[in-house]
């Protein structure tokens, strides 16, 4: 599969900067803190493919943990962080406990529209494809949405779906598809 | 324009001269005469010497520093000409007003990471960058960075100039009205090298009371010069300006 772009993105200034590790209190200073979080966590995240991040582990994540000043954003910095990136549709919990949230690189609807796009170009209308086909299938090992998660594909699919672009089907017990219109 | 300045200055001098004269000294007609005849030459070998070294000024920052100094020991400001010397001079339109534009745009990119100020070195880098390789864009000095904003502080523009360390020419240059009050200047001072400060910093090493320190230090982050750390042991104030620009290098 090709994946360019693992780690090789550029840290901002920002995250060599130690108070960038601290929730800011001034209002207007503190906007532009979280904008720079905003920008680098979706940066971070579609640089190494990631689709989720997890509260519990952050600190295993050199997104908020920069261990080259010693600097780590407090579990209240990245639930701030987060509720910056839900606000303006970014991200969103996985879970209902809020350990776990995706970050939306691209969004559930941009998903969908790169699968579909995909389904077209290749013969797939108005057949079934198996979620792991999608996912997992050699036929999509040169696309973007290879490897992608599988709730993350649920909700990509759902939208389109919501636009009759695709039905989803339980195939079986364990399988679930998808047809795409 | 010139030639008025040099004969009004004369002629002041000729006014002093009666004064004196009351109380005793004498200055001859002759010796007027001469002066005014000097002042002349001095002013037409300037144009000159301008005119033969056009090239070198355009091209050597040093050099055109070198013959700013010249004309101002002789009281001549190609600056403060009507007639656009260094348009006439350089043909670029008006030299520094041009950098003074670029200045302000670049000062304005960056308002909203500082506080609204910029290091000169970081300023002169941007402006270099951004001012291409066309044949007419010559090498730029914080020399000329500085006088173009003086040129534009005679416009009421709001831009003013801090010293961070005079002996190594590096300073900071603000964007916004409003003026940095002496501590907050010399807060920054103290912080060129390190890029941050604290209340502990500041009472020992300006042995400030801690009052003073942390009412400044409130002021400098409510402006947003300043970020909070609260993680490096006691609490530092960070300021991007610095920082930044140690970090262009």
């Amino acid at each position: 599969a090709l994946n360019a772009n693992l780690r090789s993105m550029e840290w901002p200034w920002q995250y060599n900067f130690p108070p960038f590790f601290t929730l800011q209190p001034n209002e207007d200073t503190r906007n532009k803190q979280l904008e720079a979080w905003r920008n680098l966590a979706l940066e971070y995240c579609k640089a190494n493919k990631q689709f989720i991040l997890d509260i519990n582990e952050a600190y295993s994540c050199p997104l908020f943990n920069n261990k080259s000043i010693n600097r780590k954003l407090s579990e209240e910095g990245i639930r701030t962080v987060v509720e910056s990136l839900r606000d303006r549709k970014a991200a969103n919990w996985v879970d209902t406990q809020k350990s776990k949230f995706y970050v939306f690189w691209h969004t559930p609807e941009e998903w969908g529209n790169l699968i579909y796009n995909w389904a077209n170009a290749n013969g797939m209308m108005n057949s079934v494809c198996t979620f792991f086909e999608l996912s997992q299938g050699e036929d999509t090992a040169n696309e973007e949405f290879h490897n992608l998660d599988e709730g993350l594909l649920l909700l990509a699919l759902k939208s389109l779906e919501s636009k009759r672009k695709a039905e989803i089907i339980q195939l079986d017990e364990e399988t679930q598809g998808v047809k795409f219109f | 324009m010139r030639r008025k300045a040099g004969i009004a200055a004369i002629q002041q001098k000729k006014v002093e001269g009666e004064k004196f004269k009351e109380k005793g000294a004498v200055i001859q007609e002759n010796q007027l005469e001469n002066m005014t005849k000097r002042l002349e030459v001095f002013k037409k070998n300037l144009e000159t010497f301008a005119a033969k070294h056009k090239e070198e000024i355009k091209k050597n920052p040093h050099f055109r520093k070198q013959f700013q100094e010249m004309c101002a020991s002789i009281g001549v400001d190609p600056l403060a000409s009507s007639k656009g010397f260094w348009s006439e001079m350089l043909g670029v339109g008006d030299f520094y007003y041009e950098i003074a534009v670029q200045a302000v745009e670049v000062c304005i990119a960056t308002q909203q990471r500082n506080g609204g100020l910029v290091e000169l070195d970081e300023l002169r880098k941007r402006l270099v960058g951004a001012r291409g390789r066309a044949v007419h864009h010559q090498e730029i000095s914080n020399d000329d960075i500085l006088r173009a904003i003086k040129k534009m502080n005679v416009l009421r523009s709001g831009f003013s100039v801090i010293p961070l360390d005079g002996q190594r020419g590096r300073y900071l240059v603000r964007s916004i009205p409003g003026e940095l009050s002496l501590d907050h200047t010399v807060v920054l001072q103290q912080a060129k090298n390190s890029g941050f400060s604290s209340v502990n910093g500041l009472v020992t090493e300006l042995g400030w009371n801690p009052v003073r320190a942390e009412k400044v230090l409130n002021e400098l982050l409510r402006d947003g010069v300043a970020w909070i750390d609260t993680q490096g042991g006691d609490t530092k104030f960070w300021f991007p300006v610095i920082f930044i620009n140690s970090k262009l290098e």
